[in-house]
């Protein structure tokens, strides 16, 4: 293990090898005997790929005004309007948007948020988790106690703390596209401290083996360390972790819009259509409700499920 | 066996004399303080209508009633008005009502320290000129005046400066915060902020009593759904409002009712007269399109106002071409007309304005201020989008909407006025004159329209004694905001109540629940 | 040990200036008060004055200073909108969120448990997949829809609950408790499903996932090989050693708690703190908003603290790495 090329080379092999593993043997085989994660994960992937291709199939584009005929108001689905005589498939709301093509809108919004969400959160627990359980001492410290507070300070309140804020920040000119992000960055603050902390404890683990001092002693930096030595070691935790993350930042959006800090009325997520959907419960048009509200629930349960299925079968000591 | 019959036989005779009428309602929100004077808001002087009374007041139909007062006149001519007080009144502690009273809340309802100082603006002196005669002196002739007191009320001066409440303390709050001690057909049994307000009635009223209840709380409930569903599992028996989509529905339970009227309030949009360019285009940036009529006008056939009622608004609102609706005196029935949904002609319009392509702007909107206001501002977006104006909507809650308008960043942005005198000069002296802040004119003028006839019309309207040369004075101002497109105004909000069907009451226009006028069945 | 603690409890006030710091910022984009507190024939002059009163025209840090000078003394200065001391309402509307949360809590505690031995205990049953798999559905949906489809279902066409508030409530010395009456009982189930549902699903997937980790020690199969019953080992050897880490996150979750009563308590007009806390949005009631971040946090900050302190005594192992587990 002294000369140059296999340097190089070890690391990239055991990558290899750990990626076969986890997609060949075990995992693939407990996958085709659940039948819960084989219908979730057909479930997730047809919910994705329709909002991915929400501009392809949907038969209208909700979120342009200039294409929406207000008679076309309280349509029921598959009945004609009185007015208009235009036929919506799952109806439309108060607005005369066809609530079809609005739900397949809102879940690009909403998958976009959440997976954003995630992603920044993912980002940022591992890399202040690697840093704290790598670098130690007064690092460690002052990131673990944050993350402390973090994980007592409820997520929405971080988020209507961070939206007041960047509403203030925000020149007024991109207010409207703000909302997005903020969502983003809300949600994905309020949720890296799982992350880190997984990522801590592994990597105070993986410090201490053998091949870390190996990678050490022969000079390798502690980023280049950290980074292939140790990261590719954590990640099947991290991915259950990232699965039940997206379920719940998926809802964590419709909550806020709920008080009133989600994606705005005219670029609705499902949460969006959902807090406006509610004030219809009453009045008899109850598509508007009941559609988002499914399409929510099947995203949200479905994820939840494969997360559930994946934290068992990646690793039976996880929570 | 015959003696529990008769047991029973005796308390279904006595039943109906001690059975206790109790009436529980919800509203939005809660009225933020119990002191008359302290803030001039619809929540507060609705509700402690019931309990304070003013020397006039008005009657189920608006008009204006004797109340404190038992007759008025004017003074000379035009110096002022003279008021003949009711004898033999009690405040709820007992003390009585004379004319020293009224000359306290004189001084405390026009302190600085007091939310209802503009009302008081008209008025140079008041004398009292025996113990049930007072004389209320104005600057100027006053026709309005005795309309324009209706909610000014009379509080004990005795039980103010006993408690240390002579002037009203909103930063802090005083006695008279929470406490109250009026002369109204009901009294404040106990109050506790953001929860309830109880009320009973009071023995010893003035008034003839038509109701019938013994004791009356209000809860606030802010999320409309909850309030709906309260009513119709009879948690409560009125509430106000009821969202507009859930009438039908409320109209089709039998033990629902809903009482609809016309709201004083017209909902209108607003334009950046006096910019100098557009804020929030990614285009048209060194003009401002509005500052041109055509273009106003343009707006004005681009939207599709029995639409919007139709759907939106569920055919509960009318539409209105004035900034006041007809219900409102001075209302100028020649000019009844709304400039026709034309898109066509819009598109004319704006191409004679040189924008054929239209433009881009920004559309501000408050989404928790007017009935169901993001939704119309949602359907003007796409209406205006229809002819090449290309809205982004803003919509924000209503804390963060006026300090925006205040701050002018807005392209174009969504009003509702409801004049507080029900009168046609009220939208003008604060949404058609220029501003001016030393008269205290065109305060809510945020575009800064300007039109030196208007300004020219104004005092002479305030202080004209006859009314057809004030009539036609108010018709040549409608007229020119209407010609000008000053702005667009849309329709009248609806007043819509829901109360159980053993309910009966009466809805006042200007949304005023009147605690009297409900009887329990 | 004593430098253990005061070093934390530095630590702990060090974080409580900066939770108020970024809460205090935020009050300057909430909005502007001044509108609410004046009506609609306001002038220029008139909001300028009111403004001058309530300080608002002073620099930011003066603000944030006399807010806290005023926060240390238990002086949170006085509402906006109500006229009166903010630590007054706190006082006044405590009472409504602890007993929600408190029962809450409990529902969540009690059936999560149960439901987590019993999905544990039958790894394999249907029922406990069943369990396991619509349990989901509780976190799939917003609080606030669960919320307003309970009231549509128990209250508008069941008619069995009410649908807002805290019914009658009974007023012993300063504390207002619903738990006396029928009525304060009645309004409080659907609420306190509400609320607790989330943390019932978390707690129940926690004990299942503790049992069977535990169920899988040597010290069971010898238990077990030593012929003991299945209750015993169930109940009195497993359960136990579940109990250190649901107590952690019961913990942790008892903010949660708090806060999500925000949604709570909007949707059926709860009348605690995080009523008031949305009602204080709306006004930008300044002081009661100000109050309430503080006292979420020195309450967060407070259970933190004592974990672990707790922690210290229980486990002095876990006090050097204390976060790696759970």
């Amino acid at each position: 293990m002294t000369d140059i090329p296999e340097q190089g080379m070890a690391p990239k092999i055991a990558q290899k090898s750990r990626l076969r593993v986890f997609l060949d043997s075990d995992i693939y085989y407990t996958f085709k005997r659940s039948p819960v994660a084989v219908v979730s994960t057909i479930v997730v992937l047809i919910l994705v790929l329709s909002a991915v291709f929400a501009p392809l199939i949907a038969p209208t584009n909700p979120f342009n005004p200039a294409s929406l005929n207000l008679m076309n108001g309280f349509t029921p689905p598959m009945e004609p309007n009185a007015f208009t005589g235009d036929t919506f498939f799952l109806g439309t709301d108060d607005q005369g948007r066809d609530v079809f093509s609005t739900i397949l809108y809102g879940m690009r919004v909403s998958l976009f948020v959440g997976v954003a969400a995630v992603l920044f959160a993912m980002v940022l627990g591992i890399t202040l988790g690697l840093i704290s359980g790598y670098v130690g001492g007064w690092t460690e410290t002052i990131i673990m106690r944050t993350a402390d507070v973090q994980l007592t300070f409820p997520s929405i309140l971080v988020a209507m703390l961070i939206f007041g804020i960047a509403k203030g920040f925000t020149p007024v000119e991109y207010r409207d596209q703000m909302a997005i992000w903020v969502l983003i960055i809300a949600i994905g603050l309020s949720d890296w401290v799982q992350f880190a902390r997984v990522v801590r404890g592994a990597t105070l683990v993986e410090k201490r083996k053998e091949y870390v001092e190996a990678a050490r002693l022969i000079g390798r930096t502690p980023y280049a360390i950290m980074l292939r030595h140790i990261l590719p070691n954590v990640l099947s935790p991290v991915l259950v972790i990232a699965t039940i993350s997206l379920a719940l930042a998926i809802i964590a959006e419709a909550t806020l819009s709920f008080l009133g800090v989600g994606a705005p009325p005219t670029q609705p997520s499902l949460g969006t259509l959902i807090r406006i959907g509610q004030g219809f419960l009453f009045s008899g048009e109850w598509w508007i409700l009941l559609f988002p509200a499914v399409t929510l629930l099947t995203l949200a349960l479905s994820v939840n499920l494969l997360g559930d299925w994946l934290r068992d079968a990646l690793n039976p000591r996880l929570r | 066996m015959s003696r529990a019959l008769t047991i029973a036989a005796l308390i279904a005779a006595l039943a109906p004399a001690v059975q206790a009428e109790e009436f529980t309602w919800a509203e939005t929100t809660d009225p933020q303080t119990m002191d008359p004077h302290a803030v001039n808001s619809a929540a507060v002087l609705g509700f402690l209508n019931n309990v304070y009374e003013g020397l006039v007041r008005r009657d189920k139909d608006m008009t204006i009633e004797p109340a404190l007062a038992t007759a008025w006149e004017p003074i000379g001519d035009g110096e002022g008005w003279r008021f003949t007080l009711r004898e033999g009144v009690t405040f709820h502690d007992g003390s009585a009502f004379t004319a020293e009273d009224v000359l306290f809340s004189y001084q405390r309802a026009s302190n600085e320290a007091s939310d209802t100082r503009s009302w008081f603006a008209p008025v140079s002196e008041v004398v009292v000129v025996d113990d049930y005669t007072v004389d209320i002196m104005t600057s100027a002739p006053n026709p309005i005046f005795p309309g324009s007191i209706a909610n000014w009320m009379i509080m004990d001066s005795g039980w103010a400066e006993a408690n240390n409440a002579t002037l009203p303390d909103k930063e802090s709050g005083n006695y008279a915060t929470l406490n109250t001690n009026g002369t109204g057909a009901f009294r404040v049994t106990a109050r506790e902020p953001g929860l309830r307000t109880v009320l009973e009635p009071f023995d010893g009223w003035w008034g003839e009593v038509e109701h019938n209840i013994t004791r009356a709380e209000l809860t606030p409930i802010q999320n409309p759904a909850t309030a709906v569903a309260a009513l119709l599992s009879g948690d409560v028996d009125f509430i106000n409002p009821v969202p507009i989509q859930d009438v039908a529905r409320l109209q089709q339970d039998d033990d629902v009712e809903v009482i609809q009227g016309i709201e004083a309030r017209v909902i209108m949009l607003g334009f950046p007269h006096e910019a100098d360019a557009l804020k929030f285009s990614s285009e048209t940036t060194d003009t401002n399109p509005f500052a041109d009529v055509r273009v106003r006008q343009a707006v004005a056939h681009a939207i599709n106002v029995p639409a919007i009622l139709q759907t939106i608004m569920r055919g509960n609102a009318e539409e209105v071409a004035q900034l006041v609706s007809p219900a409102m005196q001075g209302y100028s029935p020649a000019l009844a007309a709304r400039p026709a949904y034309d898109p066509d002609q819009a598109r004319a319009l704006l191409a004679e304005a040189g924008y054929p392509d239209g433009f881009s702007f920004g559309l501000k909107c408050p989404n928790d201020r007017y009935l169901n206001d993001e939704s119309v501002c949602q359907a003007v977006t796409g209406m205006l989008a229809q002819v090449g104006l290309r809205a982004t909507l803003d919509a924000m809650p209503v804390q963060n909407y006026w300090p925006e308008l205040r701050a002018d960043n807005y392209d174009m942005y969504l009003l509702g006025w409801s004049p507080g005198t029900f009168d046609a000069e009220h939208p003008i002296r604060f949404l058609a004159a220029t501003p001016n802040e030393e008269k205290r004119l065109g305060s809510w003028n945020f575009g800064g329209y300007s039109n030196a006839r208007v300004d020219e019309l104004l005092p002479q309207i305030q202080s004209e004694l006859d009314d057809a040369t004030r009539q036609a004075m108010l018709d040549e101002v409608a007229m020119t905001l209407q010609d000008e497109m000053a702005y667009v105004p849309m329709y009248v909000q609806p007043l819509v109540w829901g109360t159980r069907s053993n309910i009966s009451m009466t809805q006042r226009p200007d949304n005023f629940f009147i605690l009297r006028w409900v009887t329990v069945n | 040990m004593l430098a253990y603690i005061i070093r934390r409890m530095g630590q702990s006030a060090l974080v409580l200036l900066i939770v108020g710091l970024v809460a205090f910022s935020m009050f300057r984009f909430v909005g502007d008060p001044i509108d609410n507190m004046l009506g609609q024939e306001r002038t220029a002059e008139d909001i300028e004055r009111l403004r001058e009163q309530l300080g608002l025209d002073q620099p930011f840090a003066v603000q944030y200073f006399r807010f806290l000078e005023g926060a240390v003394q238990g002086n949170f200065g006085v509402s906006y909108r109500q006229g009166r001391p903010v630590s007054e309402i706190l006082l006044e509307r405590a009472p409504a969120t602890l007993e929600l949360a408190a029962v809450s809590g409990i529902l969540a505690i009690v059936f999560g448990i149960a439901l987590g031995v019993f999905t544990a205990i039958r790894r394999n049953g249907f029922t406990a997949n069943f369990i396991m798999s619509a349990s989901l559905i509780g976190v799939s949906l917003p609080t606030f829809l669960i919320g307003i489809l309970l009231i549509y279902i128990f209250s508008v066409e069941l008619g069995w609950l009410p649908s807002f508030g805290r019914g009658e409530t009974v007023d012993i010395g300063g504390w207002s408790t619903g738990f006396l009456t029928e009525s304060g009982l009645k309004a409080l189930i659907l609420p306190a499903i509400t609320l607790g549902l989330y943390q019932m699903t978390l707690i129940m997937r926690l004990v299942r996932s503790e049992m069977l980790e535990v169920l899988r020690q040597d010290y069971i199969r010898f238990a077990r090989a030593r012929g003991l019953k299945d209750r015993a080992i169930n109940f009195r050897h497993a359960l136990k050693n579940t109990m250190v880490p649901v107590i952690t996150v019961i913990g942790l979750q008892l903010g949660a708690i708090i806060a999500f009563a925000i949604i709570t308590e909007t949707v059926f007009q709860w009348p605690g703190v995080g009523l008031l806390f949305i009602n204080a949005i709306q006004f930008v009631d300044i002081p009661v908003m100000a109050a309430y971040l503080m006292l979420i946090s020195v309450m967060f900050v407070g259970i933190n603290l004592i974990v672990d302190i707790l922690y210290f005594f229980i486990d002095p192992r876990l006090r050097v790495d204390r976060a790696g587990g759970h």
